[in-house]
C-alpha cells in the first residue's frame, strides 16, 4: 500500500516542491525586491505559476537546471 | 606501545600476525573511550542551529549572517551521529539510549534518518569501494571539483538513490523495514515543516537556514567524508580501500577525515582520537602498504 502510494506520488515530488515551497518563496522575494507581478496577478499567484512550471519541468527533464 | 622512526624500517620484515598485534596494542589505547568532545559537538552544534530560528524571526540576527552559520551547522552535524552509528557512546547498558539519542538528534539539520544512516554506513564498511554494494561509491570522481558536480547531479530528480537501493536489497529484515518507515516519516516531516514555514511568511528563513544549507552541506559532506578518504576508489581490502591524505584545508575544514584509514581499521575509536592513533600507528600502516597521499591523489 505504502509502496504503491510512494511509487505514484514520488515522481511528482518536484511539482509538490514547486507549489509547496518555491511558490511562497518566489512571492516573498517579489515583495522584498518590489517586483510588480504581470497581468494583474498577485505575488502568490505568480509564485504558484512559476513554482509549478519549474517543478513540472524538473519532473519531465529529470533535472532542476 | 610507541614506535620511533628508526624502528619503522625493521617493521617491514615483521609477519602479518606481529604487525596485527602491534596495531591492536595501539588501537586498544583509544578504543571504547567515551568522547565528551563529540557529545559537546553534537549538542552545541544543534543548539546553535536551533537558535538561528528565533534569532532571525525576531530580527536579532540578519539572514545573510545566519545562512553561512546554518551551512556550517549542517556540515558539522553528521560526525557526532557517525560515532553513534558505530555505537561509540555506548554499545549497550544504561547509556545505550544516549548513544541512540545522539544518533537521532545530531543530524536533524541534515535530515538524515539515523537508522538508515547506520544501515547504509555498515554496508559501506563491509563493501568499501565495491561498485555494486558500497552505497557511497556514487561519489567516485577524478577530481574534487568533479566530485562536487557529481554530488549535484546525484541530487537531481529521478536519480537512483543508493541508500534506497541498500534498503531494497536488505528488505526482508524488520530492522530495515523500520528504518525505511522512520526515514520516510522524517523526510516527509522536513518537507511539511519547510512548506508550512514558507506559507506562514517565513519562506526566506526556511530557505536560508534549512533548505539551501542542507543542499550545500550534504554535497560538502559527500566530498570530504566519502570522496576524499577513498579517492580514487579502485582498491579494496582492509589496508588499501581507504587512505591517509594531506589536507590542503587543515584538519578542521576536512573534519579529521585525513585520518579516515584509522576509522576503517578501528571504527570503535572516537573521531577526536583518530589523529593521535594514526600518528602512533603510522609505522605499522606504512609496513602494511597503506596509502598516504596528497588530497588529489
Amino acid at each position: 500500500m505504502m509502496r504503491s502510494v510512494l511509487t505514484t506520488l514520488g515522481p511528482w515530488g518536484p511539482v509538490f516542491f514547486g507549489v509547496g515551497f518555491l511558490a511562497p518563496l518566489i512571492s516573498t522575494l517579489m515583495i522584498d525586491w518590489s517586483v510588480t507581478p504581470p497581468l494583474g496577478l498577485s505575488t502568490i499567484q505568480t509564485g504558484l505559476i512559476i513554482g509549478f512550471v519549474i517543478g513540472l519541468q524538473a519532473k519531465l527533464r529529470g533535472r532542476w537546471l | 606501545m610507541n614506535i620511533n622512526v628508526s624502528e619503522t624500517q625493521s617493521l617491514a620484515g615483521l609477519s602479518d600476525k606481529e604487525l596485527a598485534r602491534m596495531e591492536m596494542n595501539i588501537a586498544r589505547k583509544y578504543l571504547n573511550r567515551f568522547s565528551w568532545f563529540m557529545v559537546f559537538w553534537c549538542f552545541a552544534n544543534l543548539a546553535c542551529w536551533l537558535s538561528l530560528w528565533p534569532l532571525t524571526m525576531t530580527g536579532i540576527l540578519p539572514l545573510w549572517a545566519a545562512f553561512p552559520i546554518a551551512t556550517l551547522n549542517v556540515i558539522l552535524c553528521y560526525l557526532p551521529s557517525h560515532d553513534a552509528q558505530h555505537s561509540n557512546y555506548a554499545k549497550n547498558g544504561d547509556l545505550r539510549w544516549f548513544n541512540e539519542l545522539i544518533g537521532y538528534i545530531s543530524t536533524i539539520p541534515l535530515v538524515l534518518p539515523f537508522k538508515i544512516a547506520r544501515i547504509t554506513h555498515m554496508e559501506h564498511h563491509t563493501h568499501t569501494n565495491d561498485p555494486e554494494l558500497d552505497p557511497d561509491y556514487g561519489v567516485k570522481a577524478d577530481s574534487w571539483w568533479q566530485a562536487i558536480i557529481t554530488g549535484i547531479k546525484r541530487r537531481q530528480p529521478g536519480q537512483p538513490n543508493s541508500y534506497g537501493a541498500v534498503l531494497q536489497r536488505l528488505g526482508d529484515d524488520p530492522v530495515v523495514k523500520r528504518a525505511g518507515l522512520e526515514g520516510l516519516l522524517q523526510s516527509l516531516s522536513f518537507w511539511i515543516i519547510i512548506c508550512a514555514l514558507a506559507w506562514s511568511g517565513y519562506a526566506l528563513e526556511a530557505a536560508l537556514i534549512w533548505w539551501l544549507p542542507r543542499y550545500i552541506g550534504s554535497i560538502y559532506i559527500s566530498l570530504m567524508l566519502s570522496w576524499a578518504p577513498h579517492f580514487p576508489n579502485p582498491e579494496r581490502g582492509r589496508y588499501r580501500n581507504t587512505r591517509h591524505f594531506e589536507s590542503p584545508l587543515g584538519n578542521i575544514l576536512v573534519m579529521g577525515m585525513e585520518h579516515h584509514i584509522v576509522h576503517h581499521l578501528h571504527p570503535g575509536i572516537p573521531l577526536n582520537w583518530n589523529a593521535a592513533a594514526y600518528r602512533e600507528m603510522k609505522p605499522v600502516l606504512d609496513a602494511r602498504g597503506c596509502r598516504s597521499e596528497s588530497f588529489h591523489g
